[in-house]
């Protein structure tokens, strides 16, 4: 008897593990990099040059084995166990593991020899939370699988450059992650609370059958709450303030690793606890206490990030209010949601852009990682003075990835603002309509920061030559290239993703 | 490949090539390559015209189709599967073709490109590898906007001419540039998106209402909306959705103050292909996709909106350019004016009307871009544009004068030169439908032969008059060479041509614009039909 429990428990344990291997994969190499580091690093700190390189290497070798055993999964039907592998679960991993390895090699040189090892594995374990966030089942998995992300990245902010600048950016993300964490599980336990489980397929179940209908107020609570913290990790205003102060300090790495992967984990999140695919009722059946509160935090965020970007002059509190305002433009497509009529849905129009975003937004922080100036970091828009001339190629790329990010053809951001106001034009509502012409707005204001800078490059003659750093660059103009190549490719042939997504 | 790829192509290919192998080339180098390339987009869009007049024609009539372009090839770009189960794909296609329209107008660019190469020939020695490689790429821009029967991908093309004239202006203007490019960019950008939002609802309604498969291929678009017309609301919100764009570009009266700042402060290459073919994509917009599509709302409201519009802008743009000291701003305001004319023939929506619309589009293409040649030749002789400092220039630049009095004629629309067809043809057309509008539209032309006389009676005729910069030494100051004159000769020849033998081209157009006024025969019998049934119940 007791055999039969253990053997069954063993093999629950192992249908649940197999829905995971490509992140135990990346897990098991972050466990392996923490634990042979101390012995390659003398006690003074000291370690043989080009030990990075070594580290840098694992990692890329890691996410392409996690890669190649997730491209040989396939999505599973969903049942009650702790973890789950639907449509969009394989689609984030992909999606994670594949700009994972983007930020790997933006990562490669920002620490030094001894600390490249905790560096890399601190990015490894963030890509992996990402992973669990798709894949968590569950209330606490979903929690855990968060904090696997903002606990490493408090690290992550700080290892690669220890100079008070990161500290101050450190402890502020610290302290608001904690804050928002706080409020998600608060959320969460009220969440519990009026459907009785924290099995995403039991509440589910729950809500269709209208079992917490007794208590609206509670779940008003609870939806507020999971809001409010997840969109701190989206960046959505007014949960944005720590954004501009982050990005300004942190490494250059870490603020591209911020403005993307935090995202694709709220939106994940945020679809997981309150898109509910009941296909009885045909709508989100939490969505009528979240549509109205998105709409606004999707509109805040478009028109504060744009507005606010306008007035900035360190390039990276500029990236971060504009990384404000596409959260925003991402939420237009959350809003919307499925209630389309024509066109693509909100949601697929949202997981297009997401890569897209990616795509671009790495590839700026790309371009600003390299560019340094003779007496300090590159660090106003001024410091691009003149870039086309010392740097034209350079220039070029940085100039691709604004414009993709001010949504012009031929590049990708275009046909990812496009699929949002055509999803949210498809709604057919007056307050999708109002989405979509909003959305058009910012996107002109938009183009005016962006165009600034593309400006300061091109027009403005250069007072003192920013250059790109000389040596031990490589790893950052191939993530250059890579994201070039997802721009501008993604326009011309976006049939492929299209698909994939179609089957989320 | 199809020719049309090639044609499209070819200018991007020139300039990415121009970039990554020889970004640091001496402006002998670069110049050189771009005037081949251009020369050879020329070849190729003789071809693409033979091969074009080579078919049959196709009457509308007979097969009821207001756009049916030729020498297509569609190619699927994305296809977005439906959100249910029932629903039916929307595809966005890369669907190329030409119709009579598309072929002038290739035609138009290809020809003022090369006239944009040879006029930059010495003005641009700084960074000139990317001076030309910005010129090819929008002339890619603009011939892949001529060449587009996909609404979005006409946006694309549309869209992103911007881009190297932000960089054109910006880079290589006068002062004022920077603040210039950015208004110019803004200013259409912003305009251009509510045209999109515009083209997106268009395109989901058909294809809720018709289940259309192509809802974004323009002939498709056309002919299902020709049998199942939207209700007039609906027609007259979209007409002023999309309409924004094409009216910042045209551009129509409230919405043209980027466009003096933009003209003056771009380098000449820039000023040519900017009057001569980026306005005109104002314009061929309204044809292209407003006039066939949207005929209840073109009728009712169209008419009345830019008439109106059209007309206070030849007139307040006469009397601006009547009001002017610096001769490019001068031009630049004749722009407004006569562009005005092309929107007032094009809403007169009759054959006679929108074809002196077309008409007016390719004259003032070819008269224009020659007038800001010039203007561009004498003031890298003299370093001024401003009137009051100029005076007989006639003596001393006697070729340079001979070439301004023949431009200034052929702007005017004296007949036997091209404006005059033109003209004629559009006021006609609008004579039809409204004679008011077509009264005081007249009167610009007396406006613009005022102005234009005026400039020559000023800065050519009269007394000699050099600027401070040039006294005592003016004898060193040559007249034009053969290169400038080469600028200048394909403009003018056509101008002459054109002049005595619209023929040519009114027959090359003849088919399209009559499959647009099909349009309005057909919905105008409509209207007859519903009423009679209500009168007889």
């Amino acid at each position: 008897m007791n055999d039969l429990v253990i053997s069954d428990a063993v093999q629950q344990l192992n249908r649940a593990v197999g829905l995971i291997v490509p992140d135990v994969i990346v897990l098991a190499t972050v466990c392996l990099m923490f634990f042979a580091a101390p012995f390659l690093v003398s006690e003074r700190g000291e370690a043989p040059a080009g030990l990075r390189h070594r580290w840098g290497w694992l990692s890329l070798l890691s996410l392409l084995v996690a890669g190649y055993v997730w491209w040989g999964t396939s999505p599973q039907p969903v049942t009650t166990g702790p973890f789950r592998l639907d449509e969009l679960t394989w689609f984030i991993r992909g999606v994670s593991l594949a700009f994972g390895a983007v930020l790997v090699l933006l990562t490669w040189n920002q620490a030094d020899d001894a600390r490249s090892a905790e560096t890399q594995a601190c990015l490894l374990s963030i890509i992996a939370g990402v992973n669990l966030v798709a894949a968590a089942n569950d209330l606490v998995g979903i929690f855990i699988a968060l904090e696997l992300i903002s606990v490493p990245t408090y690290l992550f902010l700080l290892l690669p450059r220890r100079d008070a600048p990161a500290q101050e950016a450190t402890m502020k993300y610290f302290l608001l992650s904690i804050f928002s964490s706080g409020m998600l599980l608060f959320g969460m336990s009220y969440l519990y609370g009026s459907v009785g489980s924290t099995n995403l397929e039991a509440i589910y179940a729950a809500l269709t059958a209208g079992r917490a209908h007794p208590m609206p107020i509670l779940l008003v609570v609870a939806v507020m709450m999971m809001v409010a913290g997840l969109a701190f990790r989206l960046t959505a205003v007014p949960f944005h303030f720590y954004a501009p102060d982050v990005f300004q300090g942190a490494p250059n790495a870490a603020a591209a690793m911020l403005s993307f992967v935090p995202k694709v984990a709220g939106f994940v999140a945020l679809y997981r606890v309150l898109a509910v695919p009941v296909e009885a009722l045909d709508h989100w059946s939490l969505a009528q206490f979240s549509e109205p509160l998105l709409w606004w935090l999707a509109v805040l965020s478009m028109f504060v990030g744009n507005l606010l970007a306008l007035l900035q002059t360190d390039i990276r509190r500029m990236l971060a209010f504009s990384s404000v305002s596409h959260a925003g433009y991402m939420l237009v497509g959350f809003v919307v949601g499925t209630a389309t009529t024509g066109g693509p849905t909100g949601f697929e129009a949202l997981l297009f852009y997401l890569v897209v975003y990616g795509a671009m937004t790495l590839g700026a922080f790309a371009v600003l990682g390299v560019l340094q100036r003779p007496d300090r970091r590159m660090e106003s828009i001024e410091d691009l003075s003149g870039l086309s001339r010392n740097q034209p190629a350079i220039a070029l790329l940085l100039t691709l990835f604004l414009f993709s990010l001010t949504g012009l053809p031929p590049t990708a951001g275009f046909l990812g603002k496009l699929n949002l106001f055509l999803a949210a034009w498809g709604t057919g509502s007056e307050s999708g309509h109002w989405l979509a012409i909003w959305l058009a707005v910012n996107a002109t204001i938009g183009a005016w920061y962006y165009l600034r800078v593309i400006g300061t490059m091109y027009l403005q003659p250069a007072p003192m030559a920013v250059t790109a750093t000389d040596s031990n660059a490589t790893p950052s103009y191939l993530a250059m290239g890579l994201c070039a190549i997802a721009t501008l490719g993604l326009f011309a042939v976006p049939g492929w993703l299209w698909a994939l997504i179609q089957h989320v | 490949m199809s020719v049309l790829v090639v044609l499209i192509l070819l200018p991007l290919v020139a300039a990415v090539l121009m970039l990554l192998l020889d970004a640091q080339a001496t402006p002998v180098r670069a110049r050189w390559s771009a005037l081949l390339a251009t020369l050879a987009t020329v070849g190729v869009s003789l071809a693409v015209a033979s091969q074009y007049t080579a078919l049959p024609k196709i009457n509308a009539k007979d097969h009821g189709k207001p756009i049916s372009p030729r020498m297509e090839l569609r190619h699927d770009w994305l296809t977005l599967a439906p959100s249910t189960p029932a629903g039916v794909p929307t595809k966005f296609e890369f669907y190329l073709g030409v119709d009579g329209i598309s072929v002038a107008m290739i035609l138009l660019t290809t020809v003022l490109c090369v006239s944009a190469v040879l006029v930059s020939w010495t003005a641009i020695t700084d960074r000139a590898a990317e001076f030309y490689a910005a010129l090819l790429i929008l002339e890619t821009g603009l011939l892949g906007v001529f060449c587009s029967f996909d609404l979005l991908l006409f946006y694309v093309f549309f869209e992103f001419t911007l881009i190297p004239l932000f960089f054109l202006v910006g880079i290589w203007g006068g002062p004022l540039r920077k603040y210039a490019a950015g208004k110019f960019f803004i200013y259409t950008l912003g305009g251009s998106l509510i045209t999109l939002l515009g083209l997106i609802s268009l395109s989901l309604m058909v294809h809720q209402e018709t289940g259309l498969a192509t809802p974004f291929s323009i002939p498709d678009l056309a002919q299902t909306l020709l049998h199942h017309r939207l209700p007039l609301v609906v027609q007259t919100t979209l007409f002023l959705m999309i309409a924004a764009g094409f009216m910042v570009k045209v551009p129509l009266f409230p919405f043209h103050t980027w466009l003096p700042l933009a003209h003056v402060e771009a380098p000449t290459a820039g000023s040519v292909l900017l009057a001569g073919v980026l306005l005109k994509l104002g314009s061929y917009g309204f044809l292209r996709l407003l006039l066939p599509m949207l005929p209840d709302a073109c009728r009712t409201i169209g008419t009345p909106l830019i008439a109106t519009l059209s007309v206070i802008g030849i007139i307040y743009g006469s009397l601006c350019a009547l009001a002017q000291n610096d001769i490019k701003k001068l031009v630049a305001y004749s722009s407004v004016a006569h562009l005005g004319f092309c929107m007032l023939g094009l809403f007169a929506l009759n054959v006679e009307g929108i074809t002196g619309g077309v008409l007016q589009m390719i004259n003032h293409g070819l008269s224009t871009g020659a007038l800001f040649c010039l203007v561009g030749m004498f003031y890298e002789r003299y370093h001024t544009r401003q009137l009051s400092e100029l005076g007989g220039l006639a003596t001393r630049l006697p070729r340079l004068g001979v070439l301004m009095v023949f431009t200034v004629f052929a702007s005017i629309g004296l007949p036997g030169l091209n404006g005059f067809v033109g003209e004629v043809l559009a006021l006609a057309g609008m004579f039809k439908v409204d004679m008011l509008y077509s009264a005081l539209g007249a009167l610009g032309v007396v406006l613009g032969a005022w102005y234009l006389l005026g400039v020559l009676q000023k800065a050519f005729f009269g007394p000699v008059q050099l600027p401070h910069s040039h006294d005592g030494h003016d004898e060193d100051v040559p007249d034009l060479n053969a290169r400038e004159v080469l600028a200048l000769a394909p403009l003018l020849a056509l101008c002459l041509y054109l002049g005595l033998f619209p023929q040519t081209l009114i027959e090359l157009i003849r088919p399209d614009v009559e499959g647009v006024a099909y349009v309005y025969q057909v919905t105008s019998h409509h209207d007859v039909k519903v009423v009679v049934g209500e009168m007889q119940p």
